[in-house]
């Protein structure tokens, strides 16, 4: 076949596929239905051969049975103790086996012991930066000047890192040893939302002080904002999937037919 | 039936309509619209840019068609970053198996649009290696922190010169012993493989990431606190990118002042070759089109609801 046929029928079958899939915006109907079937069976069939050709074959059958000698790479022998995986992977199915479902049990638990065993050390590989970035100091050590010095200076019409090395050196210095106001401020911006927000979520005592009351109150705020900005997020995230499907339909399709004509 | 209650009726079929047509129109207007870039996506750029040439970087890209609205053109500014800095890398998904096929598609439009414009186009083998897909993210990562070359070991890879080699004896990864000798991994995900990849690699590789705007707020903590080094997050983050290529950081090009400041950093370059403006610049006027649309009618949906709840406590008085 032409390859420009081909890229035709390609593209016209993706948009046939992307108007069939958005007709369930209209109601949903057997047009809809053929389409997401399709599409499932796709991914479906698609996850199947990439299992094999890239993860079993690769990373089990070379390792039990080798590769034979090619021009431009040499033999690997094959170690059958590897084949002891394949019972072990073959258990994982006995779940749907009234009668033998206890051994999927086993697979399972293997996996469960591993994923579990790292646990620690994911936690702390997850949290730990993020606590220790979460202490952050809130009084100023100097007024002179209120906001933190630059290390950058405009020579020859470009922004640039200070070219005079002492004078560098005094800034970073400075830095080093100084929290400016400004710096000050937006710490302490920080750590308010952030004990308001956890103060939210003290549930293990009614909570009377009017100002513990407060702060909780700040703390549902703060958490409305964030949700709000996620939302937001998520909003135009959706509208980037319409333009983009769009683009699919008024740049790309119409774009391979016309070249055609 | 007055009219504002005709408004709070209006079948949301014919709102699905409106914003097909809006849409489709803003397609045809691209706008290169002047924005500040988020901070996140600086110092995403600012990191790929420092990377020295011919330093080998690893790209785990796990998203597919159902987030190419943003993704794909993260992907393809990545793919134009990279070979504009002649940087060699290695794809590889270890979220989704159609994943890596997405990847390739996209490599061979941009080495397309390099070739059409006389640029040199990157050969597997040589500049780049497709691994395909690794199933199961947690053990994929913890393997390559612990011994890389195990975790990758019997893959191979066509060459230029034909047929295939060992990955590890090509000029990508012949250098590489452990995952600390790549200068940097980029995560491509709509997902929180992101998350996966921090819990377990942070420590042994600068990270960095181009995200969904879903994925975005998740990822910003480990922003924050250093364990990634730079985000591009959603639509705005592919258009700050395309932005930041075009015009750099702190570069003032014969013009009053520079187009992108920033006080964190001296100047980073704009990319030295091939398109700048291209998706990001595409979709980012549209989206504007659209989330006018959508204030439009927050807008008109309260007016309605209150003018139709005032002419109900009117009646029954």
């Amino acid at each position: 076949m032409n390859p420009q046929t081909f890229a035709i029928i390609k593209i016209s079958a993706g948009v046939l596929a992307t108007i069939g899939l958005y007709s369930v915006l209209y109601k949903e109907t057997k047009f809809y239905r053929f389409w997401e079937h399709l599409f499932l069976g796709l991914a479906a069939g698609y996850g199947v051969v990439a299992a094999w050709k890239d993860t079993l074959y690769t990373d089990w059958w070379v390792y039990t049975f080798g590769t034979a000698a090619t021009p431009t790479a040499p033999a690997t022998p094959g170690h059958w103790i590897w084949a002891a995986l394949l019972p072990i992977g073959i258990m994982g199915y006995m779940v749907f086996s009234k009668k033998h479902n206890w051994m999927s049990k086993i697979p399972i638990g293997i996996i469960l012991g591993l994923w579990s065993g790292q646990q620690v050390q994911i936690w702390w590989q997850t949290w730990g930066p993020q606590v220790y970035s979460s202490m952050q100091p809130i009084i100023p050590t100097t007024f002179s000047p209120m906001a933190r010095p630059s290390t950058l200076e405009v020579a020859n019409g470009q922004v640039q890192t200070i070219a005079d090395s002492a004078q560098l050196a005094n800034v970073q210095q400075q830095l080093a040893n100084n929290l400016y106001p400004t710096q000050a401020l937006t710490n302490l911006i920080f750590v308010v939302t952030f004990i308001s927000a956890f103060s939210y979520f003290i549930f293990s005592f009614e909570l009377k002080n009017k100002l513990m009351l407060g702060v909780n109150k700040l703390g549902r705020w703060m958490l409305m904002v964030g949700f709000g900005a996620i939302f937001g997020s998520t909003v135009m995230a959706r509208f980037a999937l319409v333009i983009d499907r769009m683009s699919f339909i008024v740049n790309e399709w119409v774009q391979t037919l016309t070249q055609r004509v | 039936m007055t009219f504002w209650d005709k408004m709070q009726k209006v079948d949301r079929r014919i709102l699905y309509v409106i914003l097909v047509v809006f849409v489709c129109t803003g397609l045809f207007i691209p706008v290169k619209i002047p924005v500040e870039p988020d901070p996140s996506s600086k110092d995403f750029y600012a990191t790929v840019m420092a990377i020295p040439e011919g330093s080998t970087v690893l790209v785990q890209t796990d998203w597919t068609n159902s987030t190419r609205g943003e993704s794909m053109g993260h992907f393809e500014n990545l793919m134009r970053l990279l070979m504009s800095k002649k940087l060699k890398f290695v794809f590889y998904s270890a979220a989704d198996p159609v994943a890596p096929q997405v990847a390739r598609t996209v490599i061979t439009r941009i080495n397309a649009e390099r070739k059409a414009d006389g640029l040199y186009v990157y050969q597997i083998g040589k500049d780049y290696l497709d691994l395909g897909y690794f199933a199961n993210a947690e053990a994929t990562n913890t393997n390559m922190g612990t011994d890389l070359r195990q975790a990758w070991a019997n893959r191979t890879s066509k060459v230029p010169e034909g047929g295939e080699i060992d990955i590890f004896k090509t000029d990508v990864l012949k250098d590489i012993r452990k995952i600390g000798d790549c200068k940097m991994m980029v995560v491509v995900t709509a997902s929180a493989s992101i998350d996966i990849a921090i819990q377990r690699l942070a420590n042994k590789v600068p990270i960095t990431a181009m995200v969904t705007g879903v994925t975005g707020p998740g990822v910003l903590p480990f922003y924050q606190s250093g364990q990634v080094k730079g985000i591009a997050i959603g639509l705005k983050g592919v258009y700050d990118t395309e932005y930041l290529m075009a015009n750099g950081i702190n570069i003032k090009d014969g013009e009053a002042k520079p187009k992108v400041t920033w006080a964190k950093n001296s100047s980073v370059d704009k990319v030295a070759e091939g398109k700048t403006f291209a998706r990001g610049n595409q979709y980012y006027g549209t989206l504007h089109v659209a989330l006018v649309l959508l204030i439009l009618a927050v807008i008109l949906g309260n007016v309605g609801m209150f003018m139709s709840r005032r002419a109900a406590r009117k009646g029954g008085e």
